[in-house]
């Protein structure tokens, strides 16, 4: 139907419709569903962003925390030589021959200290009575040598002394014992640069060790990079180191929690998105579709409706538009299509002035439904009429009537027809039935089905009789006839159905045209899949 | 509204075969009404095509039948000797009875 031009439908203008179609513009399903996908894409990718630099920040700090105390762990192998020392010096009087022997093993390139010397600190001006590799600047410095050993020094610690602004940096370690004090250097690189294997424990890490508690250049002691101080993403902890406290910078020179959670943001953030183009995609078919398909069942709808009416306008083209006025006589009928039906139906009836202040009653049924049914209904309908205005007894009208129509050949309908001739003033009814259901007479004293022989109904033998029976009324009597949409229901007896309307009719006193409203109403609705003729005739007096 | 029809529509089920004397049998069950008679009337085609003096039609699980159901039988009757109802519910035999088909199909119990 998109090709169609529109022919009026719901669906609104031509070029509108024809517009919407493509694939430009977007559908509001479509850009909805690319926002919303868009907003939650990125709201993941930056959780996953923030989740993953404190996961990097916690590491760091723990890799930190473990380089410090590597560090601090080194302590006890220079103090415990020193001391060593010292108690050696105080037990043998400062003996300069035994503090060299003990001490020459632990001196030179690729061992513990650069230098040592023994210094007796009772003794002035300060200066070492033993010194094993270079004599150490310290020895050229009395006050400050003074300063430091004497008055600084904390007693059985390592103190530690930065020699950083020399020629040849270094740091120097005290410890102090009894009359003695045991001073050691150790050389630091000119450039304090300090390489990493590639194979140390450290290796992910940049780091820069400064004396003391700050980060100032001239403190710095090593270093694994030239740029100072350390920036970005970085780690800091204060390590106290004997007497002294150095300060260790550290940051990672590669994402410590591994690569794919670095690159974890940027891996939601393009899933995410892929997953939201799609999703975008499928929503705007769905939306499309749905558009489609409402459009197509309003269309739908509107031909069943149509039908529906052309339906109903043809059985109402079928039925009489007027009923005979007699003086003294209430007629009221209706026709009610069956409930589902699109289908024309094949009840019908006529009520007809037959003169002398008599109607001819005639209601029938034409077995099956559809166009063939109302045509064959309208058919046996004209006839009946054509015969009864020759002949209005019902017997004859029926004979003549079964006659034309088994004439007419063709076994596959037939018709159930009821004829009611009605003598007004002289209050009688003369009936007969071929095969249609004896209808209801209401009286004062209360209402049954009248008794009527059955014979054949129309078209299913070529020359059936048809018995007649009249039958007197009182005054103000009711005929109600009907055809079997009003009392068959799928899964009772019949004689249920008869018995409903019957106690229905009865409840219901007053007027005609309340009666038969109330019949159909309450009968005619709830499963009729059969069409339903209704006619209720009433003395007034 | 979208809903059309059909969900209403009967079902019934038609099995073939003969009766004891040889007359061709027709079991029909469930409800026959406007939207599958025609079945009913193919079936019927199928056996029914030399005049049989006798059709018969167990219906003893027929439980509804309607106007246009009766009118195929009636066409049966048409060209058969004798049409016997098998069986028939009081369902089905009170609208046979009702619409004075009696004295066309004759009803076994």
């Amino acid at each position: 139907m998109g090709e169609r031009p529109a022919s009026g439908g719901p669906a609104g203008e031509p070029g509108a419709d024809a517009h919407r179609r493509g694939p430009w513009p977007p559908s509001p399903a479509f850009v909805s569903a690319l926002l919303l996908g868009a907003v939650v894409t990125a709201a993941l990718s930056l959780t996953t962003l923030i989740v993953y630099h404190r996961n990097e920040q916690r590491l760091l700090n723990l890799r930190g925390r473990e380089l410090s105390l590597v560090l601090a762990a080194q302590v006890p192998s220079l103090q415990t030589p020193l001391a060593s020392a010292a108690a050696l010096a105080d037990a043998t009087g400062g003996s300069p021959r035994r503090f060299r022997k003990f001490m020459a093993p632990l001196v030179g390139a690729g061992r513990s200290f650069s230098s040592a010397s023994l210094w007796p600190v009772g003794r002035m001006p300060l200066a070492p009575v033993a010194v094993v590799g270079p004599r150490p600047a310290l020895a050229a410095e009395a006050a400050r040598a003074q300063h430091f050993l004497l008055h600084g020094a904390r007693p059985g610690a390592l103190n530690v002394l930065g020699e950083l602004s020399r020629p040849h940096p270094g740091l120097g370690f005290a410890y102090v014992a009894g009359g003695y004090a045991i001073y050691a250097e150790n050389q630091l690189p000119a450039n304090r640069r300090s390489k990493i294997e590639s194979n140390n424990a450290f290796s992910d890490l940049n780091y820069a060790l400064y004396l003391g508690h700050s980060e100032h250049t001239s403190d710095l002691l090593l270093a694994s990079v030239t740029t100072l101080p350390i920036g970005g993403r970085r780690a800091k902890d204060i390590v106290p180191f004997g007497a002294a406290a150095f300060t260790v910078v550290v940051s990672s020179r590669a994402p410590l929690g591994g690569v794919f959670f670095s690159d974890l943001p940027w891996i939601v953030a393009l899933v995410g998105g892929i997953i939201t183009l799609a999703a975008a995609f499928m929503t705007d078919r769905l939306f499309r579709r749905r558009r489609d398909a409402e459009a197509l069942a309003a269309q739908l709808d509107l031909a069943v409706a149509e039908q529906r009416s052309i339906s109903q306008t043809l059985q109402h083209a079928l039925l009489p538009d007027t009923l005979p006025a007699l003086e003294g006589l209430e007629v009221n009928a209706r026709y009610i299509p069956a409930a589902s039906g699109v289908d024309v139906g094949g009840d019908w009836y006529d009520v007809v002035d037959a003169g002398q202040r008599r109607v001819l009653l005639v209601i029938g049924d034409v077995s099956g439904h559809g166009l063939r049914a109302a045509t064959t209904m309208a058919l046996v309908r004209h006839a009946a009429l054509a015969y009864a205005s020759q002949d209005a007894r019902p017997g004859a009208v029926l004979m003549r009537l079964s006659e034309f129509v088994t004439r007419r050949g063709g076994h596959d309908y037939f018709a159930t027809v009821l004829c009611a001739l009605i003598d007004l003033d002289a209050r009688r009814i003369t009936l007969a039935s071929a095969g249609h259901m004896a209808p209801l007479l209401l009286t004062g004293q209360g209402g049954d089905f009248m008794d009527v022989a059955t014979d054949l109904p129309i078209g299913v033998a070529g020359d059936p009789a048809y018995r007649e029976e009249t039958v007197s009324v009182p005054p103000g009597a009711t005929l109600v006839a009907f055809t079997d949409g009003l009392v068959e229901r799928r899964g009772e007896v019949i004689d249920v159905g008869l018995a409903r309307l019957r106690d229905l009719a009865m409840q219901s006193p007053g007027a005609l045209d309340d009666l038969v409203s109330r019949l159909a109403r309450e009968l005619a609705t709830e499963d009729h899949s059969d069409d339903t003729a209704i006619v209720g005739i009433k003395w007034q007096t | 509204m979208a809903d059309i029809e059909k969900d209403d529509e009967a079902q019934a089920a038609i099995g073939r075969g003969s009766d004891a004397s040889g007359a061709p049998l027709l079991t029909v069950s469930g409800e026959l009404d406007m939207s599958n008679a025609r079945e009913l009337e193919a079936a019927i085609d199928a056996v029914a095509g030399e005049r049989p003096a006798r059709l018969v039609f167990d219906v003893r699980d027929l439980r509804f039948i309607d106007s246009a159901g009766l009118a195929v039988l009636l066409g049966a009757a048409a060209r058969a000797g004798q049409v016997v109802l098998r069986e028939p519910s009081p369902a089905v035999s009170r609208v046979i009875e009702i619409t004075g088909l009696s004295t066309l199909l004759t009803i076994e119990q």
